[in-house]
Formats: C-alpha cells, sequence, structure tokens
C-alpha cells in the first residue's frame, strides 16, 4: 500500500517561535488518520504546509509521490482542503458554491452536476435552497467538507472539524469522515480523543514540534495494557483500609486506585472488599484510553 | 497548453465576481451613483442662471449686481470634470477590499486549494474593476454628452472626448494602484492609504514645473484642453507614462501575490 502524504523532518519557525521541530508522518491509502495535539502544537501549521499555503524553514512534503511547492497548486489536485473555520462566499447557494468549486478544479459541468447532488446528499444539504450567510455552524462544515470531496482527492485534509459543533453536529461530521474513509484517505486533525477513538485506524500525537507518538491504533492500545482498578468505598476510612492490603495502590480523594491491575489482581481486590464488609459506592475496571495515553505523551 | 487553463480558471472567477457584484447591491449602486452624474451636470447647469436670478436680490445687497448669464454646453463639461473625480474615489473605496476582505476572511483558501492559480484569481478582480470603471465612466460621459447636446451644443466646448479619456485612464491607473497594494497590504485602509500617498505625491511632484507635464496627474487638468488653448498632442507623454506605469503595477503585483501568505 502506497503512502498518498509522506512528511519528512518538516520545520517551521514564527519569529522565534518554533512551532514545528521535525514532523515526521505518513498517511496510508483509505485509511482515517487523526492528528492529535494541543492548542498550538502546530496541527494547523502542518496542514497548510501540505496545501502549500505556508513555506516551510525545512523538510520535504509528498503528496502521491510529487513534492509539495509552496504558493504553487500542482499537488493540490490529489487534496481536498476544510480550513478549521471555513468561510464561503454567503451570497451564494449551496449548489452554486459547488460549482464554483468544480470549475475551479478544472472539472467538467455534467461531472459537477452528478457530483454536487451526490455529495450534498451525502452531507445532507440537498434540500438547502437559502444561501450559506444563514447557515449554521454544522452546515457550514459540512458543506466544506462536500466542497472537499468534489473533486475526489486521493486525500482529504481536515483541520478541526468537529472543535465547534454540539454533540449531534460532531457526530454527523464524523459519520461523513468515516464514509468518506472508505474511497479516500482522511487526514484530520483534533483535540477530542474519543473522535479518533471512534473513526480513526491511525493516530499521531504531536507534541512540541513533533510527533511523540503514531502508529495504528490497535497496536498502540496492545502496547499500553495497563488497566487499572478503581473503588470508591462508602466510607473514605475503608479506602485507606484497601490500601493497608494492596501496597502498590493508592488513595485519592476517597477513592482506591489500582494500577496496572490484572483480571486476577481485580478478583483478588473484590475478595477483599467481601471479607471486610466493605459498602462500595463505585467499583470500576479501567480500559486504557488514549486520553492518559495522551497524557503520558504531554508529560501531565 | 499553460494558457488555457488559466483562461478557465480566469473566467470561472469573473463569473463568481459578477455574482458577488450584483448580489451585493454594488452594481445597482453604481448604476445609480453614475447615472446621477451624468445627470447632475447639465442640470447644474440648466439651473444656474435660475439660481443666479433668486439669489440677485441678496447679492445686489451686497453690492454685487446680476447680469444677463447666458449659458453654454461648456458649464455642462466643467460639470462634469468636476464631479467625475468623485465618482472615481466613490469606485476606489467600493474596490478597496475587493482583495484584502478575501484574504482576512479566508474565502480564497478552499479555491485555492483546489487548484484555483492565484494570478487568474488577481486578473479577474482587476478586470471586473476596470469594467465597472470603464462602464459607470461612459455612461455618465453619454448622459452628459447627449443632454449638453440637446439643450445646447457641444460644438462650442474643444477636445471634451479625449480630456474624458484622460480622466479615465487616470482613474485606470488608480485602480492598478489597488491590485498593486492589495498584493502585499492586509486591509482596505492600507490599500486606499496607499492609492491617497501615490495620488498626493503626483501632486506634489506636478508643482516642479519641468516634471508636471510628464505626470498622469497632467491628465485631470482639462481646463485648457476645453477652451482650446491645449491641443491633445500636448498630452502625449502623460498619456504614455499613465498607460505604462499602470501595466508596470499590474505585472509587479504578480510575483508578491504568489508568495503572499494567504
Amino acid at each position: 500500500m502506497a503512502d498518498v502524504l509522506e512528511i519528512n523532518g518538516l520545520c517551521k519557525r514564527f519569529g522565534s517561535k518554533q512551532a514545528l521541530g521535525g514532523v515526521t508522518l505518513s498517511v496510508p491509502e483509505r485509511c482515517v488518520f487523526g492528528f492529535v495535539g494541543r492548542n498550538g502544537a502546530g496541527k494547523t501549521t502542518t496542514m497548510k504546509s501540505i496545501i502549500g499555503l505556508l513555506k516551510p524553514d525545512g523538510g520535504e512534503i509528498t503528496v502521491c509521490g510529487e513534492r509539495v511547492a509552496y504558493g504553487g497548486t500542482k499537488t493540490n489536485r490529489f487534496i481536498g482542503y476544510l480550513p478549521d473555520v471555513p468561510e464561503f462566499y454567503g451570497y451564494m447557494t449551496a449548489r452554486e458554491y459547488m460549482s464554483l468549486c468544480g470549475r475551479a478544479a478544472g472539472m467538467k459541468s455534467s461531472d459537477i452536476k452528478a457530483r454536487t447532488d451526490e455529495l450534498l446528499e451525502l452531507v445532507g444539504l440537498s434540500d438547502e435552497k437559502h444561501r450559506i450567510k444563514g447557515y449554521s455552524r454544522g452546515m457550514k462544515q459540512r458543506l466544506g467538507i462536500a466542497q472537499a470531496l468534489i473533486n475526489r482527492p486521493k486525500l482529504l485534509i481536515c483541520d478541526e472539524p468537529t472543535s465547534a459543533l454540539d454533540p449531534v453536529g460532531r457526530r454527523e461530521i464524523l459519520d461523513i469522515l468515516k464514509d468518506a474513509g472508505k474511497q479516500t484517505s482522511v487526514f484530520f486533525s483534533t483535540h477530542i480523543l474519543t473522535d479518533v477513538e471512534r473513526i480513526c485506524d491511525r493516530v499521531a500525537f504531536l507534541e512540541g514540534g513533533k510527533v511523540a507518538l503514531s502508529g495504528d491504533i490497535d497496536e498502540i492500545r496492545k502496547k499500553r495494557s495497563d488497566t487499572a482498578v478503581e473503588v470508591l468505598p462508602e466510607k473514605p476510612s475503608d479506602a485507606a483500609l484497601l490500601a493497608e492490603q494492596f501496597p502498590s495502590g493508592e488513595v485519592r480523594d476517597g477513592c482506591f486506585t489500582l494500577k496496572n491491575a490484572s483480571a486476577q489482581d481485580a478478583e483478588d481486590l473484590m475478595k477483599c472488599i467481601l471479607a471486610k464488609h466493605i459498602s462500595v459506592v463505585r467499583f470500576e475496571r479501567r480500559e486504557p484510553d488514549l486520553e492518559n495515553m495522551f497524557m503520558e505523551v504531554i508529560g501531565e | 497548453m499553460i494558457i488555457l487553463p488559466f483562461f478557465k480558471n480566469y473566467f470561472t472567477f469573473m463569473g463568481k465576481e459578477l455574482l458577488e457584484l450584483r448580489r451585493s447591491g454594488r452594481l445597482l449602486l453604481l448604476t445609480v451613483l453614475f447615472t446621477a452624474f451624468g445627470v447632475m451636470n447639465p442640470a447644474m447647469a440648466k439651473l444656474t442662471p435660475w439660481l443666479l436670478q433668486t439669489m440677485s436680490d441678496s447679492l445686489e445687497a451686497s453690492g454685487i449686481t446680476v447680469t444677463e448669464y447666458t449659458v453654454t454646453a461648456m458649464e455642462s463639461w466643467v460639470q462634469f470634470f468636476k464631479n467625475m473625480p468623485m465618482a472615481m474615489l466613490v469606485a476606489l473605496v467600493m474596490f478597496g477590499g475587493i482583495f484584502t476582505s478575501e484574504y482576512s476572511k479566508g474565502t480564497l483558501i478552499p479555491l485555492l486549494a483546489k487548484g484555483l492559480r492565484r494570478n487568474a484569481v488577481s486578473a479577474a478582480k482587476t478586470s471586473i474593476m476596470l469594467l465597472v470603471w470603464s462602464i459607470g465612466y461612459f455612461l455618465s460621459y453619454g448622459i452628459t454628452f447627449v443632454y449638453s447636446d440637446y439643450y445646447w451644443d457641444n460644438s462650442a466646448v474643444k477636445n471634451y472626448a479625449f480630456a474624458a479619456f484622460g480622466l479615465w485612464l487616470f482613474g485606470v491607473l488608480l485602480l492598478c494602484c489597488v491590485t498593486f497594494f492589495s498584493s502585499f497590504a492586509n486591509s482596505a485602509a492600507q490599500v486606499l492609504l496607499g492609492v491617497g500617498a501615490v495620488y498626493i505625491a503626483l501632486h506634489l511632484l506636478g508643482m516642479v514645473g519641468t516634471v508636471s507635464e510628464y505626470l498622469p496627474s497632467y491628465l485631470t487638468q482639462s481646463g485648457e484642453l476645453l477652451t482650446g488653448q491645449a491641443n491633445p498632442s500636448d498630452y502625449t507623454s502623460a498619456v504614455c507614462v499613465t498607460a505604462v506605469s499602470s501595466l508596470v503595477l499590474l505585472i509587479a503585483s504578480v510575483p508578491i501575490t504568489s508568495k503572499r501568505r494567504v
């Protein structure tokens, strides 16, 4: 499987601030790739460099085997791009805007028409007759995905497509992206980790201008199978009692946590609770989630 | 091979600009404005005697005697050359942000990301400005011409067509300045400041006797042309300088625009 996008040692500095310090990653074909990082970690800078809107200070980007040149738009024929806050011409209707985008991409008018119908259907805007200026944020985001997909790009780049949306709008966008991922590679940035868990095949964590961790989501999960067990007893003093029995655990706010607990550990803990007649409010076995991994990666 | 996609991009963006002009109401506003400026010139000339008569009592009280005043087509054309710079100013203010508003809002990004050429965008926007200015200007000119000839006789005025051409060309230069300054400015205010600076610099330079006839601003001095004291041939160098500098401004904006941050 060839890589659609390859980034090698990408560097960018804004004045005295080093935004990117050698980002290296690759996105294979037909994959949903989550690009995770804090606000200001350099996600947008990386994305703008990919579409040639920013001039990198070092490193190389190739899209479908062709090198990206700053200010040039040649490699953009492979790419569909959705900016973080997409702005469209408010005086146009969705159909008119799609037609403008299709022509800008150099498509034939019959193809534009067919593709517009198909995509507006996909994003649920096909019955929308109003002009774009009256659209909600979620509608604009959906139109943004539709316009990005019009020329059947090999790579769809979305800059924080869900961060400004309500839960319903977010779910809609994620479903659309997941669908799109069946035909093209989707590279999207976010700081919402549940979004990544929901739809991504691969993930890269960006921290301090570098990729701190990247790879297949399931593999990353396997590597770090540190499940924890949490017990919240009714009486806070009982938490201390458990801590005496299990010295490797810790007590915080009346809640006892046993880290790196195996299934056997969980069973032992349960037995102990029964034997000591401890009344329990909550007993939980925590799966390793991306949030913890992310926190670990960024060192907090 | 390279030219064809450019023109495709150019006409695509022209279509977008025309739609914007129509839907934003600017087209209507500019039509009304240029028509009004056209009608105003002969109307002011026509009303002058009546105005003077109604004011004659108060004027006499202050010691000025109003004698018989005959209006010719000259008054109408003098009004035209007084009013058109105003129309030019309105057009400049209206088009000052034609580039920068797209940069600051980010509306160009999705289109550029699809491979739309930046130089096609600049060419389309410049064409729209020049087209609107030319059509509007010709509208005002036509109305003034027809009314002046109907009420009086245009043959009493010399070289009005050439003088009108000169002022139009000066407007073209200022609009090319808009394209040029937009290639690096970040707001409409910065663009207009730049255009204003060019205008003032030209007029200051014009005070130096020897160079004034080579300057574009020379084209705005129509008084001697209309009375026949000056001939179009006296303006040859100013016309050439204006045309060449307009072209240079447009060409210079291309490499700057292609490297600017969007």
